[in-house]
């Protein structure tokens, strides 16, 4: 019986995935088909369509969109390049400065779009016929946006550790959102030592210094953008609102930036830009909609307590099991994109790791860490899709440039893992966190 | 048929725009009223989170007319140069899609919505009766339907006369 | 065996996970094992509104929810939610289990679900960085509330502003200051740390709000009438269990607020704040879904 279960749910759940069914869809009609080996048809289908409502019914969830809206209104206001330029003086200096300089547009642009793929397209979109202009491997290029684009996940606000505060039953999104930074950082700059030595070894070039007066118009110019940061984190830290509210503050500000400041984004562009943003958020509410339920019907066949049995069977030792759990995770982020991987197996890994005495901000920034890597490889990864057509790059083309990323990443996941301190630190010295 | 997509895409969006807007308004308001004004309103929570709901599910039947809701579309590529086989999949993507659509949102949801009325179940704050809050599943279910059923006929169409076309799947 | 599901949201320590055990265990009893009671705890088959409606399609056999969230399915609920409803402990308890308390647990009967028992919630009180002595030292602050017209409308009565706010966000919105306090019974200073962020517990005890024990009309249907007197039987007998290990437990958490969070205790004259709240009381016993239930209530005090 145990079994069946588990045939029926990940069985239907991958076939229709593969189908190419939507993926909401999938998660919804799996889950009821397992849902009916124990309970008769009505009660069985009121699950779950009670959970693609109630399942919505946060208020932390308002984030989302209003992220989602403040990141679309900088993507038309022209900010992405205003960011570009101020990235060039911050490392316009390192060998393969234009790599240098993607890394850390997507740190900047991500950190306040909380986007990775509106982050790649934006930067690289951008940078990809400078770095061809100058000689540089498109393949590499490439690789170096994707694999950058998704610190924005990890450094605030992230719409990531929104939903993860909603699945993992209220972990502080404040702590989150601080917990966020360091490893965000050193996501960055691990990848910009890897960028830095391929660059030597290919011989990339320098930029050419710029002079002083450069320097202060392209800093004075980025500010307003860098502004909504120190917006955000002020007015948590402030007291002024809370982290869910500051995302309405954010699309306040941008748009005043964007609209009144800048004079990029027109009034009548508005409806347009909401709508986008209302479908970016519609598909991730109806995934967590459908992994609401996808985790009701796994609780109510205890497929919870059988992964974590069998973890435990294999070890005791929290240094491997957190090992394990990652190692799955990999896995299962070369298949699946980051909002439903997280949404379907957090309700399995965080009581197993709160048992081994972890922090669920710990947990949920090691999870997220984990699942950015997921979206930068094939088949399934959402930063892989835009990065290879923003950069003109065929997928098999980029695998190669790609694999010392993905180790450097991999090593800096277990930094992140194993010293729990690299998270807690900040949420510990600002928030008080304990 | 295609009148009729219009005239929804255009009622939905609209729709969406607007929640969109007051949802934005609602939660200003709530910082502007306790930061500013030191009187906290003590609904902005609630409706906030009700017109979420609306927005988040009438939304979803407007991302699906756009064909943008994630999946996976690699077996959809490779059968790139054979329609009539990219057909035949389209078709079954949309049976299973039609199933949760029929069953889950517009079956399931209605009998909820009916049940929660007969209950008589009100919100916390403002007093609203939850039926009407779920009535968003159901709804969003039968706008869900009309765009499927308007991609099923596109679909068996093309089976009949297998003129070339192209699929536009996902992100 | 007719397997009967439970869904719970707190953990397999807390005393209500306890006392459910317990009832599991004396419903088997009772039953010659021909009842079992399977306990999800943790949320994990959805938040306590969700449950109940659960309970009503039949996807769910039985739940805890408590008085306040009750009072959106049953009206008869809002009685416990009066502010000092209960002049103490006893008081409380001489109205669960007497005959008024029955008669609310039976109330829904109709609605989809009854009630099997009460577990007790304790106290809730003020927590704020000041002692809140008297109504005047709520004027200008922003309590945290539960968004619920009775909470809202008690704490504007007492002088304060009320704030809803999502739970998960309150430890941070009391450290920032989003909040000036807020209420709840001394287990929020503990499991949610809210101790760290908020150094005065004042014990103005203004509600006392019973956790429920709630059975789906369509598993009650399901059992004979024997197995009903069982589950009732053995549901009334937790609640006197669950009863010592609640006050046991309060204890350990004052204790431990005291001690390692340095939390001070402030007793607090609540007369003023009876008083305070008085319009509510009388509003009740003028609201013919709650009057009777609030004036047998009454009757019961000493
Ligand atoms: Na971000
Ligand atoms: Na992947």
């Amino acid at each position: 019986m145990e079994w069946l279960v588990f045939v029926v749910l990940f069985g239907t759940f991958f076939i229709f995935l593969g189908l190419g069914v939507p993926i909401s869809f999938a998660i919804g009609v799996s889950s009821l088909l397992t849902i009916l080996l124990a309970l008769p048809f009505d009660a069985a289908i009121s699950v779950i369509s009670q959970k693609m409502a109630s399942g919505l019914d946060s208020f932390s969830l308002l984030a989302i969109p209003f992220f989602i809206l403040a990141g679309n209104i900088m993507n038309q206001g022209g900010i992405a390049m205003r960011l570009i330029e101020f990235a060039k003086v911050l490392g316009g200096r390192l060998p393969g400065s234009l790599a240098h300089v993607n890394i850390l547009a997507n740190m900047m642009f991500g950190s306040i779009s909380g986007s990775a793929v509106a982050s790649a397209a934006a930067v690289g979109g951008t940078m990809a016929p400078l770095q061809r202009k100058e000689g540089y491997d498109p393949a590499y290029s490439a690789a170096v946006n994707i694999t950058s684009c998704p610190t924005g996940l990890l450094i605030p606000p992230s719409n990531t550790f929104i939903v993860y505060s909603l699945i993992s039953g209220g972990t502080s999104i404040g702590a989150l959102f601080l917990g966020g930074y360091i490893p965000g950082i050193i996501m960055g700059v691990s990848l910009m030592i890897v960028a830095g030595i391929l660059a030597r070894k290919h011989n990339y070039p320098v930029s050419p210094k710029p002079t002083f007066q450069e320097v202060l118009k392209k800093t004075l110019q980025a500010i307003p953008s860098l502004g909504l940061i120190i917006v955000i984190i002020g007015g948590i830290i402030g007291g002024i609102f809370t982290a869910t509210e500051a995302s309405a503050i954010a699309v306040i500000y941008t748009l005043l930036l964007a609209v009144v400041f800048y004079r990029e984004v027109k009034v009548s562009q508005l409806p347009k830009i909401i709508l986008e943003s209302v479908m970016t958020t519609s598909i991730v509410l109806l995934l967590i909609g459908a992994s609401m339920g996808m985790s009701w019907a796994m609780a109510n066949a205890d497929i919870p307590y059988m992964i974590s049995d069998a973890l435990l069977a294999i070890s005791d030792n929290p240094i491997v099991i957190l090992l394990l759990i990652n190692v799955i995770l990999l896995v299962i982020g070369v298949f699946m994109d980051m909002t439903p991987a997280l949404l379907i197996f957090t309700p399995i890994f965080l009581p197993i790791a709160m048992d081994l005495g972890m922090d669920p901000v710990h947990f949920g920034i090691m999870m997220t860490f984990n699942l950015c890597i997921g979206i930068c490889t094939p088949p399934v990864g959402s930063a892989l899709f835009v990065g290879c057509s923003v950069g003109n790059v065929k997928i098999d083309k980029v695998i190669k440039p790609l694999l010392p990323f993905y180790a450097v990443l991999v090593l800096a996941l277990m930094l992140v893992t194993y010293l729990p301190e690299i998270t807690l630190i900040l949420p510990r010295v600002f928030l008080g966190y304990q | 048929m295609n009148k009729i997509i219009r005239l929804l895409n255009k009622v939905l969006s609209t729709f969406c725009v607007s929640l969109c807007s007051v949802l934005v308004a609602c939660v200003v308001w709530q910082v502007f009223s306790r930061y500013v004004l030191s009187s906290p309103s003590t609904y902005t929570d609630e409706i906030a989170r009700f017109l979420f709901i609306w927005v988040g599910l009438m939304g979803a039947a407007y991302t699906l007319g756009q064909k943008k809701h994630l999946a996976i579309d690699l077996l959809a590529q490779k059968l790139e140069n054979s329609p009539s086989k990219e057909n035949v999949l389209r078709l079954i993507i949309n049976l299973v899609s039609l199933f949760f659509v029929t069953v889950i949102m517009t079956y399931g949801g209605g009998k909820l919505v009916m049940q929660v009325l007969s209950t008589g179940q009100v919100s916390p704050a403002l007093g609203v009766e939850m039926g009407w809050i779920y009535s968003a599943i159901p709804l969003s279910g039968i706008f869900m339907l009309i765009y499927l059923f308007q991609d099923f006929i596109q679909c068996l169409n093309t089976l009949k006369s297998p003129a070339s076309h192209s699929s536009e799947e996902q992100i | 065996a007719t397997i009967l599901k439970l869904s719970h949201n707190q953990d397999q320590k807390h005393p209500v996970h306890l006392s459910m055990k317990y009832m599991a265990e004396k419903v088997k009893e009772y039953t010659n094992g021909e009842v079992r009671v399977r306990i999800y705890p943790n949320s994990q088959l959805g938040t306590q509104r969700e449950s109940m409606e659960l309970l009503q399609s039949g996807a769910l056999d039985i739940a805890k929810t408590n008085a306040s969230e009750l009072e959106s399915f049953e009206p008869a609920y809002g009685a416990f939610n009066i502010p000092y409803i209960f002049h103490d402990s006893d008081h409380f308890y001489r109205a669960l289990t007497g005959k008024v308390g029955d008669d609310i647990l039976n109330a829904s009967a109709g609605k989809g679900f009854i009630g099997l028992t009460y577990y007790d919630g304790g106290s809730r009180n003020f927590y704020a960085q000041k002692p809140i002595k008297s109504p005047a030292d709520l004027v200008g602050m922003k309590i945290r509330v539960q968004p619920s017209p009775t909470a809202v409308e008690m704490i504007k009565l007492m002088g304060g502003s009320p704030t809803p706010l999502a739970y998960g966000e309150l430890y941070t919105a009391l450290q920032q200051g989003v909040v000036d306090g807020a209420e709840n019974n001394p287990t929020a200073l503990t499991n949610s740390r809210h101790g760290e962020v908020a150094k005065f517990y004042s014990l103005d005890e203004h509600t006392m709000i019973p956790d429920v024990l709630v059975i789906g009309e369509k598993s009650w249907s399901k059992l004979t009438p024997e197995q009903q007197v069982a589950v009732k039987k053995a549901a009334k007998e937790s609640m006197l269990y669950h009863k010592e290990l609640w006050a046991k437990m309060i204890n350990e958490a004052v204790d431990q607020a005291k001690s390692s969070m340095g939390v001070t205790f402030v007793d607090v004259e609540k007369q003023p704040f009876i008083d305070a709240v008085k319009p509510m009381h009388d509003a009740a016993l003028k609201n013919p879904e709650i009057a009777e239930y609030v004036k047998e209530i009454d009757a019961l005090a000493n």
